[in-house]
């Protein structure tokens, strides 16, 4: 168990997230709070690429390999060499223009949140820092039973 | 200290490598993405070694190499200018480019010889040819507004070359719910036209569907148009309802498929709307139909005998967990405004594959039956048959495909044929 600090909303919180869970991480300024998975399946599938206040998604994404990676493949169900194939895929069909940026750290998510209010990546929960906003999962917490994002 | 020298060295050697090629190769997007996973590796392995080095001192190890690489706040500046900097490679303004390319070998027991499409040569015992080679761009102008085209450059006979703009288009994205389109389009007659587009690599068997092949090249329905083409999501909770609308002009040319005479279909303008879900509860699957509509010209009888083309599409994919099932069915029926026959031609294709790691084979079955009393589209008749084969992905982007037909044709012998396809995305 590790103890992991976030802002959620306004007021900053501190758990203890379990080892292997991902959490949802947007920018501080996103006014979103909560997603159901099949909202969160469509922004990683590019099939959503709004915010409900217009702001556009920009998705951010780790390396093949890392915790962030696994949960996000079987969130949408694919193997790597699908995921490659279905980025390709999105931007051949205009519904894309590259796949999502890969950031090598944890740090750099942290950044990315932080400078792009339409930012939005997968955190290892222990990972989590400060300037980070955590969303809810279908009303559910890293640390939460049930909680669905696990790779 | 030692390990934070060694992580800041490492970023500085990024950032400094990031600056210097996004100056000089802005063209070159796919080469700074490659920089920048080496990078990312080199990191790593910094960080493994700097671990080794810490428990070599008896140090405590990080948990994570990532939780150690998050910057403290006085290293928030040069991680920002670092994103930055990925973020600059990332998304070169300017124009950025892909492309697909193949090299087939098909052998057909054809006697008779058919058209020749993509550089087959009719009749042959079997040949090379290169079929499409596809450069593909895109180019954003604003957050909402970009452009996109795609320039085929499509082997004729005897390997000569010809280059056709499949796409052009001027797209605004105004929100999920409202996404426009104007310009040269692949028409979203059902799934197939504007889920693979012209890539053969994205496809998983050689060839498309006959009744989904373009026009161009022998199929039978208007695959190409220029016009608006509108789309987005319709507010559906967990059905997830997509609409798509387009009107344009798509001005069919079509060769007959027995002696390749070209025929003008002298369009009037179309109108094609879709409906669409993806429900949430069964992720990947597609559930939708289009009603398509347009006026053409009998050729036989004149330009000014005018009939009333219309193309009913119902479809059901699902393309997720290593599945990939298609299934699309059409209706295509040509009235005379000033009254006679109608011609109902019915097709459909059905394809089934699965991916086992790099290997994926497929079947696919597919029939069109098609009016010989119709002024369209008699060369072809009834036409029906089985098509498997499997396709072995190298890496990401090569692929290498073979595929058996068999093709039962009325007033013809049944048809087989071996293909063959690298084809490749780069």
């Amino acid at each position: 168990m590790f103890l992991a600090c976030w802002s959620l909303a306004s007021a900053p919180h501190c758990l203890a997230a379990p080892t292997h869970t991902v959490a949802v991480a947007v920018s501080p300024k996103n006014f979103v709070s909560n997603v159901t998975l099949g909202d969160l399946r469509k922004i990683f599938g590019g099939e959503k690429r709004t915010w409900p206040d217009g702001s556009h998604v920009k998705l951010f994404s780790r390396a093949p390999g890392t915790t962030e990676r696994a949960a996000l493949l079987k969130l949408l169900g694919k193997s790597e060499l699908e995921y490659k194939q279905f980025w390709t895929a999105k931007v051949f069909q205009g519904d894309a223009e590259s796949e999502p940026m890969v950031l090598p750290s944890s740090g750099m998510q942290r950044e990315a949140v932080t400078a792009y209010p339409g930012a939005i990546t997968l955190v290892d929960a222990t990972d989590i820092k400060p300037g980070m906003k955590v969303l809810k999962v279908d009303g559910k917490l890293p640390d939460d039973d049930n909680y669905p994002l696990r790779p | 200290m030692l390990r934070r020298g060694l992580l800041r060295a490492g970023q500085m050697i990024a950032l400094s490598t990031l600056l210097g090629g996004t100056a000089s190769a802005q063209d070159s997007i796919l080469a700074d993405r490659e920089t920048i996973r080496q990078l990312a590796q080199q990191i790593r392995q910094l960080q493994e070694k700097v671990a080794a080095l810490e428990a070599k001192q008896g140090s405590a190890p990080s948990t994570t190499a990532d939780t150690s690489s998050v910057p403290a706040s006085g290293d928030a500046s040069a991680s920002a200018s670092q994103l930055a900097s990925f973020q600059e490679a990332h998304e070169v303004r300017g124009i950025r480019w892909r492309g697909f390319g193949e090299v087939n070998y098909k052998v057909l027991n054809q006697r008779q010889p058919e058209l020749a499409t993509f550089g087959f040569v009719p009749g042959s015992a079997g040949n090379f040819y290169t079929g499409d080679f596809d450069l593909f761009l895109t180019s954003k102008i604003s957050e909402k507004a970009s452009v996109l085209a795609e320039v085929i450059i499509g082997e004729g006979d005897a390997q000569r070359f010809d280059i056709e703009l499949a796409r052009a288009l001027l797209k605004y994205d105004y929100n999920d719910h409202l996404r426009l389109s104007i310009g040269r389009y692949h028409t979203a007659i059902g799934y197939y036209n504007t889920a693979f587009h012209s890539g053969k690599w994205l496809q998983t068997t050689v060839d498309r569907p006959l009744v989904m092949e373009f026009a161009g090249d022998g199929g039978l329905l208007p695959t190409q148009a220029l016009g608006l083409s509108v789309t987005g999501q319709i507010p559906s909770g967990k059905l997830g309802l997509n609409y798509i609308a387009e009107y344009g002009s798509s001005d069919t040319v079509r060769p007959d498929l027995d002696d390749g005479t070209v025929v003008d279909e002298n369009n009037g303008n179309h109108v094609n709307l879709g409906l669409f879900l993806h429900p949430e509860s069964v992720p990947g699957l597609q559930i939708g139909g289009s009603y398509y509509h347009d006026r053409i010209s009998d050729f036989l009888k004149g330009p000014s005998v005018r009939l009333a083309q219309t193309v009913i599409n119902g479809h059901l994919v699902y393309a997720a967990h290593s599945f990939e099932i298609l299934n699309e069915a059409f209706l295509i029926r040509n009235a005379y405004e000033q009254g006679g026959p109608i011609s109902n031609m019915p097709a459909f294709y059905s394809q089934f594959s699965r991916r086992f790691g790099k290997v994926r084979p497929f079947f696919r079955y597919q029939y069109v039956n098609t009016n010989i009393k119709s002024s369209y589209h008699s060369d072809v008749l009834l036409r029906h048959g089985p098509s498997f084969g499997a396709r072995y992905d190298f890496n990401e982007s090569i692929a290498f495909k073979t595929q058996l037909d068999h093709t039962i044709r009325k007033g013809s012998p049944d048809l087989d044929g071996l293909q063959m396809q690298l084809s490749f995305a780069f």
